[in-house]
């Protein structure tokens, strides 16, 4: 409501991103502002129309509890209290074949011509807000969801026992609108299961199911709850307070989730069977209602928005932040921020701090009026780059200029330096900031200068592989010494003429390490690692050099154990890499490389 | 588009194997035995050509 009035915010509602183009403080954003088909300005929400609305739909805020019309105000207190009317629940699509509402409307709101409108708008920096969707139990049938009446999720729950909800706040059960008296709570439903692909903790349910216990034992104290958990992770401040006063209150605690709950079809009441773990023992319950603690997931329309913003995603689907401890709240594209739920499940406290802190780094951005960026940014030499264009294409920032027949430029306030482009580039006219072709070459060759055939040569990127060894080191893993690494900022760094340089060195392995698809520092850069693998491989084995020599691992900053297991594996094959290979592969390499053989063209047909 | 089998070879351990390919699909890859990322995809061999030293008869 505040932000509603307040004169420096323009509050879009009903409105979509179509489009993000620019970089950190030049964003130029086109948004899709929906047609509502009411005139939200002329609206009194006086509710004539709704009344004489023939159609009647589920209504979505109250989870399918109740219904509205097709011309409704979504939920109390919505910002601008108007009314929308929802034109495929409409009255066969063609309003003017019913048109009572507009008839009903003294102020004349209604309008069925109303269409999508395009606006545009420069922005500075952007914060992503955009919420989390709450696990859908039907799809796996979780505890017969689908075939029990009186099994509800906690959103439903959360309607049931609401003042404003379908009930006035008479918390009924479905079946028989009857008060239940015996409750069971299922913990972790569509949380911390890898079975269903969901092994994350969503960090609120443990907090509400507390807080729905307290409830009952508030309103109604007669009521018996039983929680079902696998352990209830109440951290934060008074939270601990809270669960202890839930028992107190007469909440029963039973540590193990239902292995089956089965339906009484007479009195619609569930029986479920439990292993109590803590009692080690088979129990039995009788229960009028169980509510099911469902989790959080990403949004669906998460890929939409992170082609939209060049975001990238951890292996839980959720946006990935710049940094896990150093910068929480940025995003791998510079001047875009996130808050709430999109980044990883959080309660409403660390929402609002996220947001809060979203906020002043977006604030402090546009203040500055400037920006200040890593001096490892790329940069191109006009006089060299033979137009070409493939710098353009594998930059995953879009921070590269290019367009056919002209040479490419670099926005260096949306470069983030992971080197893709350098090292893709064959005219050499990239030039990447402390991380030059001959910096790198220099290091290579110096690590091999002596006795190389006792080394196993590693480019690690600075963010996981490196930080993996690190790892490895600190936790005093054993394995061999005989590696040396030389660092990157991606893997995606490392050109092909490095790795062969490290051969041509007299290099018996190499292996070029970065961090998982899913944790890339730079977005998706590391694809273009498994390309050029993949072409080198093809090379090696052209050269009569086994391809095998050239290992890709992924090992991530926590993995110390995997870095240490790697440089085991790579130091048995290193032994196997005679001194009379490693003469030959020099020997392959001195000479210029031969050109992939054509394949040969088909011959016309003979009449 | 409908997916693909694909064969891959394990560069660390040399274990080839066959996976559902779905084009534009970007997916990390992992030996099934030995969990390395080394994994090379083997080029498809072009089909015999239907013309060439096709049945006499």
């Amino acid at each position: 409501m505040d932000a509603g009035r307040h004169p420096n915010i323009e509050l879009l509602t009903f409105s979509e991103v179509d489009d993000v183009s620019g970089y950190v403080g030049n964003f130029t954003v086109r948004i899709r502002k929906k047609a509502r088909y009411v005139d939200p300005t002329a609206c009194n929400a006086c509710g004539e129309c709704a009344k004489v609305c023939p159609q009647v739909r589920p209504d979505e805020y109250q989870m399918g509890l109740s219904a509205r019309k097709a011309i409704y105000i979504p939920f109390p207190q919505a910002v601008p209290c108007a009314y929308v009317l929802d034109m495929e629940s409409c009255l066969g699509n063609i309003p003017i074949a019913c048109g009572k509402c507009a008839d009903a409307c003294e102020k004349k709101a209604i309008d069925y011509d109303d269409r999508d409108e395009i606006v545009t708008r420069e922005i500075g920096s952007i914060i992503v807000a955009v919420g989390a969707d709450v696990y859908d139990p039907t799809q796996d049938d979780e505890y017969g969801y689908t075939r029990f009446r009186n099994v509800i999720t906690s959103m439903e729950f959360e309607r049931l026992i609401c003042a404003g909800g379908p009930t006035g706040g008479h918390f009924v059960r479905p079946s028989d609108r009857r008060r239940p008296t015996r409750i069971g709570f299922v913990q972790c439903v569509g949380s911390r299961n890898p079975r269903l692909n969901r092994p994350w903790c969503s960090n609120i349910c443990c907090m509400n199911t507390v807080k729905d216990t307290l409830l009952l034992a508030d309103h109604y104290p007669d009521t018996e709850n039983v929680v079902f958990y696998q352990d209830i992770r109440s951290f934060g401040k008074g939270f601990e307070d809270m669960f202890q006063r839930s028992k107190q209150a007469g909440t029963r605690y039973v540590r193990g989730l239902p292995g089956e709950i089965v339906e009484d079809p007479a009195t619609g009441n569930l029986h479920v069977t439990v292993e109590n773990t803590t009692a080690g023992r088979i129990e039995r319950y009788e229960l009028d209602m169980v509510v099911l603690s469902v989790g959080v997931e990403p949004p669906r329309d998460l890929a939409r928005i992170s082609g939209l913003l060049t975001l990238s995603k951890t292996s839980d689907g959720f946006f990935m932040e710049s940094h896990p401890k150093l910068k929480p709240v940025d995003a791998p594209t510079r001047g875009v921020y996130f808050a709430g739920f999109c980044e990883s499940p959080k309660d409403i406290k660390d929402s609002v701090c996220q947001a809060g802190a979203a906020a002043s780094r977006a604030g402090a951005l546009l203040n500055a009026g400037r920006i200040r960026i890593e001096a490892i940014t790329s940069r191109i030499d006009p006089a060299a780059c033979t137009k070409c264009g493939l710098c353009a294409q594998v930059c995953p920032y879009g921070a590269i200029r290019w367009q056919k027949g002209e040479v490419a430029t670099v926005v260096e306030a949306a470069c983030a330096g992971c080197g893709a482009c350098g090292a893709t580039c064959r005219s050499g006219a990239i030039t990447m900031r402390h991380f030059t072709d001959d910096q790198l070459l220099a290091q290579v060759r110096a690590v091999l200068a002596h006795r190389p055939e006792d080394k196993v040569f590693v480019f690690a990127c600075n963010w996981c592989s490196y930080a993996g060894g690190d790892m490895a080191g600190i936790s005093r893993m054993a394995y061999p010494a005989s590696n040396r690494v030389v660092r990157t900022m991606c893997s995606a760094r490392v050109s092909e003429e490095m790795v062969v340089e490290a051969f041509r060195c007299g290099a018996p392995v190499v292996l070029v390490s970065g961090c998982h698809y899913a944790d890339c520092h730079y977005i998706s850069a590391n694809r273009q690692t498994v390309k050029r693998v993949d072409r080198l491989w093809d090379r090696l084995e052209r050269l009569g050099i086994r391809p095998e020599r050239l290992q890709l691992e992924w090992i991530s900053a926590a993995e110390g154990q995997k870095f240490a297991a790697v440089m085991r594996r790579l130091e048995d094959l290193r032994r196997t890499v005679t001194a009379e290979e490693i003469a030959l592969t020099r020997a392959a390499l001195a000479a210029p490389a031969k050109p992939a053989p054509k394949p040969a063209r088909a011959t016309a047909p003979q009449e | 588009m409908a997916p693909t089998t694909e064969t891959f070879r394990c560069m660390a351990c040399g274990h080839e194997y066959e996976e559902l390919v779905e084009k534009g699909v970007d997916r990390e890859r992992q030996c099934p035995r030995c969990r390395s990322n080394s994994i090379r995809q083997l080029k498809r061999k072009p089909a015999p050509d239907a013309g060439a030293g096709g049945s006499a008869t």
